[in-house]
């Protein structure tokens, strides 16, 4: 089982592996700065938000969380919102921003 | 082609959340109006008033928000509103809590001058150092100069919290020296032009602290209002002048113990010959007299309290409608004041205490701390102007003649100029809620155009350059989080330094060279 999943890593990995070359870092700024910072800040949320901090973060794990929110496969009343209106592109180019970034 | 793309986005964004949260859910009563008004005070007065007669941020009361989609202001409230400083109160507020909010605002009418009284000023006053003697005499860290501090007004996100702090920093190095927690969003930071070791921070709810800046920490506190950023510091440092917006009073401190000392209820005939009770505008004191200088925005006037037995007032009647914010020149003898309904800047002479003349600025005019400077021997005046009207320029004045020279056509709408003598370019802030919020833009002090746009990026505003001229701060402020340091010169990016939400910054410097932009000689 273990194994498995850890293929299953693996080769998602590599597939967003090559997308990410193809990702705008400024693009992904620029979305990021517009949607993701108003809750997440850039380097890091509000010290008073309940928001998790994104800089730095796995950019593998983004990608798959902003997906399956704007999928709904993972529930949240706000994210699934917010999420719902970014395409793939979108959401690499964030991924590849906020994961760049050092928090 | 970016903007228009993320521009649509949005409007999706805004339209699918609505119509997700609006889905049919009836609207919550609310219960408990005094939990509602504590809500209320608790997470949005700070910006939206006491009153709920608008602040930094639009009014919220029941002849406001009459008619609106209580669905719209309900997704409003969580998601924040976009390019402003409106956060999102999604998993701050519960949902209960928003619905119920939005049931409050639109049934509650702007409250009548909610009163702070001298009892209510003396029951804050909070000691935080008991013996000032006991301090160490001299700075706890290494500067050349304290004229190098600059100190940065950090809102925070929430106008309140953690991220609430007056920030100072040292401007050879670019580092801080020391964070001061203020509860609210920090709003003017003044230092005392006769004793190097202090400042006074005051916040949007009012409060006044008293820092130590050779130690970095406040001393003590008072809360002199409701709301309202108006401060102003005697040439001597004996006096703290304040003024609120909520409710209409100022009152004058000893700038030692913060006792209140006397209080003045702003309230006097308007140009158009109506009585109003009015808000206070700018305070200021002046190198040249033992006076201060408030304007009452709503009533038109400038008065002039000198620092004697009994605080007498002289009332300068019909200097515009609708004044703000101020700046000195002539050694401190005149002052300048914006006035926004009727777009001019009035010179007042603090000597003979009258109007030397209406001025023509551009649209609505905000000096913010205001600009002038010596070039080829005459000294010019900077206003820079709020509104956006067909064109939107920066003023110029010639402030020995008191004419305007040229209006320089300027990007967007500007909120504040900077400037130093040793400093080529006055810089304005563009503050157009569009992408040239972003920007700064540099004018030529020698032929006054506009010779760079530096795109600074989070909402930029309020520039500052450190008290040698040799860099210019500007705040990144609402998504931005960060200060950005560029050298005057070549305008490369030196430095950046987080903080949550920066909005105005101050350079001691300024108790040197009183307007920025004017060399210290000036004052002697």
């Amino acid at each position: 089982m273990k194994t498995l999943s850890y293929l299953v890593i693996v080769s998602l990995s590599l597939g967003f592996s090559i997308n990410s070359q193809a990702a705008s870092i400024y693009a992904g700024q620029s979305k990021a700065a517009a949607i993701c910072a108003q809750c997440h800040g850039i380097r890091s949320p509000s010290a008073e938000a309940p928001f998790p901090p994104l800089a730095g973060r796995d950019e593998e794990y983004l990608e798959s969380a902003l997906k399956q929110y704007r999928d709904k496969t993972r529930i949240s009343e706000i994210m699934n919102n917010i999420a719902g209106s970014l395409s793939d592109r979108d959401i690499n180019n964030i991924a590849s921003y906020y994961s760049r970034l050092k928090p | 082609m970016e903007l228009t793309i993320t521009t649509l986005k949005k409007s999706i964004l805004a339209a699918s959340i609505a119509l997700l949260f609006g889905s049919g859910q009836a609207l919550a009563k609310s219960d408990d109006p005094h939990k509602m008004h504590q809500l209320y005070q608790d997470n949005c007065a700070s910006c939206h008033g006491a009153d709920h007669g608008g602040y930094l941020a639009p009014a919220l009361n029941s002849e406001t928000l009459k008619g609106r989609s209580p669905t719209a202001l309900r997704t409003l409230i969580m998601t924040g509103s976009f390019e402003t400083l409106m956060p999102p109160f999604f998993g701050r507020l519960s949902d209960k809590n928003i619905r119920e909010m939005v049931k409050h605002l639109q049934t509650t009418p702007k409250l009548d001058n909610p009163p702070w009284t001298i009892k209510d000023m003396k029951a804050s006053l909070k000691v935080y150092v008991k013996d000032e003697s006991k301090l160490p005499n001299k700075p706890n860290f290494k500067i050349d100069s304290m004229d190098d501090i600059i100190g940065v007004a950090a809102r925070g996100k929430y106008g309140r919290g953690q991220g609430s702090e007056a920030v100072f920093i040292n401007s050879k190095t670019h580092t801080i020296i020391g964070k001061v927690p203020t509860v609210t969003a920090a709003h003017i930071i003044d230092f005392d032009p006769a004793n190097e070791r202090w400042a006074y921070v005051k916040t949007d709810t009012a409060e006044i602290y008293k820092v130590d800046l050779y130690t970095m920490r406040a001393v003590r506190s008072i809360k002199t209002g409701w709301n309202g950023p108006g401060m102003g510091i005697s040439r001597d440092g004996k006096y703290i002048m304040a003024g609120s917006f909520v409710p209409h009073n100022a009152v004058i401190l000893d700038a030692e113990t913060l006792e209140p000392l006397k209080i003045f209820e702003l309230e006097g005939i308007d140009p158009d010959g109506k009585k109003v009770s009015s808000d206070s505008g700018m305070i200021i004191g002046t190198p040249y007299a033992d006076i201060f200088a408030i304007a009452l925005e709503n009533a038109g006037q400038v008065w002039v309290v000198d620092l004697k037995d009994g605080f007498p007032v002289t009332k300068i009647k019909n200097v515009g409608r609708h004044l703000h914010d101020a700046f000195l020149t002539h050694k401190g003898k005149k002052l300048m004041v914006a006035s926004y309904d009727d777009s001019i800047v009035t010179a007042i002479d603090l000597e003979k205490r009258q109007i030397i003349k209406k001025l023509k600025a551009g649209c609505v005019p905000h000096v913010g701390g205001g600009a002038a400077v010596k070039v080829d021997g005459r000294t010019l005046g900077f206003g820079t102007n709020f509104g956006t009207c067909e064109k939107t320029v920066v003023s110029v004045w010639d402030l020995d003649k008191m004419q305007l020279v040229k209006q320089i056509p300027v990007s967007g709408g500007t909120e504040s100029p900077a400037a130093h003598a040793n400093a080529p370019y006055v810089a304005v802030d563009i503050i157009t809620k569009d992408r040239r919020a972003r920007t700064v833009q540099l004018i030529d002090k020698k032929s006054l155009e506009v010779v760079k746009t530096l795109d600074v990026g989070g909402h930029a505003y309020f520039p500052e350059y450190s008290a040698d001229g040799k860099f210019l701060y500007i705040s990144a402020g609402y998504a931005g989080d960060e200060v950005i340091v560029y050298d005057s010169n070549s305008l490369k990016k030196t430095a950046n330094i987080q903080m949550e939400s920066p909005a105005g910054i101050f350079s001691r410097g300024r108790v040197k060279y009183m307007t920025r932009g004017l060399s210290p000689d000036e004052m002697e």
